[in-house]
């Protein structure tokens, strides 16, 4: 990846993460997905990831020279899309 | 070989972070050793609370409130922020049988020297206002705190690594040497050998299996529970709030009430967290190792938690987790030499509060390897609890 993507570029909408941000996290320690969303929030919003983990796993690319697929993704969870309490408490087996 | 250093720590949790923290800090060298990550076991699949209200008169919350106070400590001492917030935390009672149950309890506390308040109907409104209008009452714990536990393990490893400590991650212990007199030497793993006369078990669930290597008998178990994530909301909790049933869960079961919830042996808690989200919990299952969560106990929790926050009903839940907490049948982490294996050191076991007690756990540690005389009597805490017991004995 060519483009260096600006500091104050924003990564996630959701939590409102920037890509200084993320470079910050890396510089202290962080080496993947899981690690960058622990320490910056990344990836826990309403859209769990779905927007940003692409621009994250980039960063992480770039920062530590990482080829693709030790970038790691963060863990699919229930429920898939947000759902409101009252239907998941709703009707459960009994 | 690699170098040799005065202590290795096994696992980067709460628990083993703490220790290394604090052994560094009495001057030792340190290779922390971790399978996974920093903070990807139990430590990053809980809770956020290191609560004095969930505690049993005595030891138990004795051990609590020194916790509590070492927190205060290391939020200065760390230079990065694990987002302490000493906050509170109200216990809601649902029937006046409850209400009499934690009058009782309240009074204990109180004669031990810490800050409990019975909170009536009105009282607890004022706390809470989103809680539903037929709770009777409940109490109030003013000493308990809220922070993140992962960043509390970011916290400890960032400010010494490079200074005494040394991180190996992807590494799995899959033995531990002894030499010729039986004392500890060092320990192999899938990345080679490292080389100590001290090692400390800091492997939470997984810290049987590690004595396993040692022929020690150390009964840990898995027990499981299931948090639920809300989207990002208006502040509709204003400090960590559990049913006082979950203190019952966390002793005992047959806990009586809804029959769906009881059968999935779960609690209301509830957590305002700096995400401007709430986090909601919870069951404890014995469902065996893997962080599966079963949607019957994620319906279950909705459930139980809309019976005490009705305005829950029409918000969103964008995730649920699953975590392992490292279970002991007595109810007592073990942090303790081992007599039988010199140089061998146990810090697990911690079950709901190896949060809580993470400093205290880590400091204990530090003497012990030492060779101090520890700070508090941890006589109940000692791994002596097993001795002649189990299949290996
Ligand atoms: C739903 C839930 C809610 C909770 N809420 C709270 C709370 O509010 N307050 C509280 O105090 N506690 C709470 N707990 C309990 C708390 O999470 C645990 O007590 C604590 O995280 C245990 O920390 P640990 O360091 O012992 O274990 P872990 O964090 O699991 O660390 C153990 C580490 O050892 C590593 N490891 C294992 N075997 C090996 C090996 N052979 N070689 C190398 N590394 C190895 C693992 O990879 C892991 O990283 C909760 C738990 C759950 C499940």
């Amino acid at each position: 990846m060519a483009e260096r993507f600006d500091d104050d570029m924003l990564v996630c909408r959701c939590e409102e993460v920037t890509v200084g941000q993320v470079r910050e996290a890396i510089r202290r320690g962080a080496c993947d997905v899981t690690d960058v969303k622990l320490r910056t929030r990344a990836g826990m919003g309403l859209c769990q990831g779905r927007t940003c983990e692409a621009l994250v796993q980039a960063i992480l690319r770039q920062e530590l020279g990482l080829p693709a697929d030790k970038t790691g993704y963060s863990t699919p969870r229930t429920p898939q899309r947000p759902v409101s309490f009252g239907t998941l408490g709703g009707d459960i087996d009994e | 070989m690699s170098k040799a250093y005065d202590v290795i720590v096994i696992g980067a949790g709460a628990v083993g972070t703490s220790c290394a923290y604090h052994l560094v800090k009495k001057g030792m060298s340190v290779a922390l050793i971790d399978m996974r990550d920093v903070a990807r076991g139990s430590s990053s699949h809980c809770d956020a609370a290191a609560l004095l209200s969930d505690k049993q008169p005595g030891v138990d919350v004795a051990l609590g409130y020194d916790s509590i106070r070492r927190f205060l400590e290391l939020q200065e001492e760390l230079s990065n922020p694990f987002d302490l917030e000493q906050g509170g935390s109200l216990t809601v009672c649902e029937t006046e049988a409850q209400v009499e149950l934690g009058a009782e309890y309240v009074k204990a506390m109180q004669a031990d020297g810490y800050d409990f308040q019975m909170l009536d109907k009105y009282e607890m409104k004022q706390k809470e206002p989103f809680l539903a209008d037929d709770l009777p009452g409940g109490f109030w714990s003013s000493a308990c705190c809220s922070l993140s536990p992962f960043k509390l393990c970011f916290a400890f490893v960032d400010e010494v690594k490079g200074k005494g400590l040394d991180v190996f991650i992807h590494t799995k212990v899959t033995n531990i040497l002894l030499d010729d007199k039986g004392a500890v030497c060092g320990v192999d793993t899938d990345q080679g050998r490292f080389t100590a006369k001290n090692v400390v078990n800091c492997a939470g669930v997984w810290s049987g299996k590690v004595c396993d290597y040692l022929g020690l008998y150390f009964p840990v178990e898995p027990r499981n529970g299931i948090i639920l994530v809300s989207s990002q909301t208006a502040p509709m909790c204003h400090q960590k709030v559990q049913e006082y049933g979950y203190l019952i869960t966390k002793f005992q079961t047959g806990f009586k009430q809804d029959p769906l919830v009881e059968k999935y042996n779960v609690t209301m808690n509830i957590e305002p967290t700096e995400g401007n989200n709430v986090i909601i919990g919870g069951s404890r299952n014995f469902t065996g190792f893997t962080e599966v969560a079963d949607i019957n106990v994620i319906r279950a929790i909705a459930r139980r938690a809309i019976r005490f926050f009705p305005i829950l009903k029409d918000m969103n839940c964008v995730r649920a987790y699953q975590g392992m907490r490292p279970y002991m049948a007595e109810h007592l982490p073990v942090i303790s030499a081992v007599d039988e294996v010199p140089g061998f050191f146990i810090a697990a076991g911690h079950e709901g509060d190896g949060i809580a007690l993470d400093p205290v756990t880590g400091q204990l540690i530090s003497e012990l390897v030492a060779g101090e005389k520890p700070h508090k009597d941890i006589s109940e805490y000692s791994y002596s609890r097993y001795k002649g017991k189990g299949p290996k004995a």
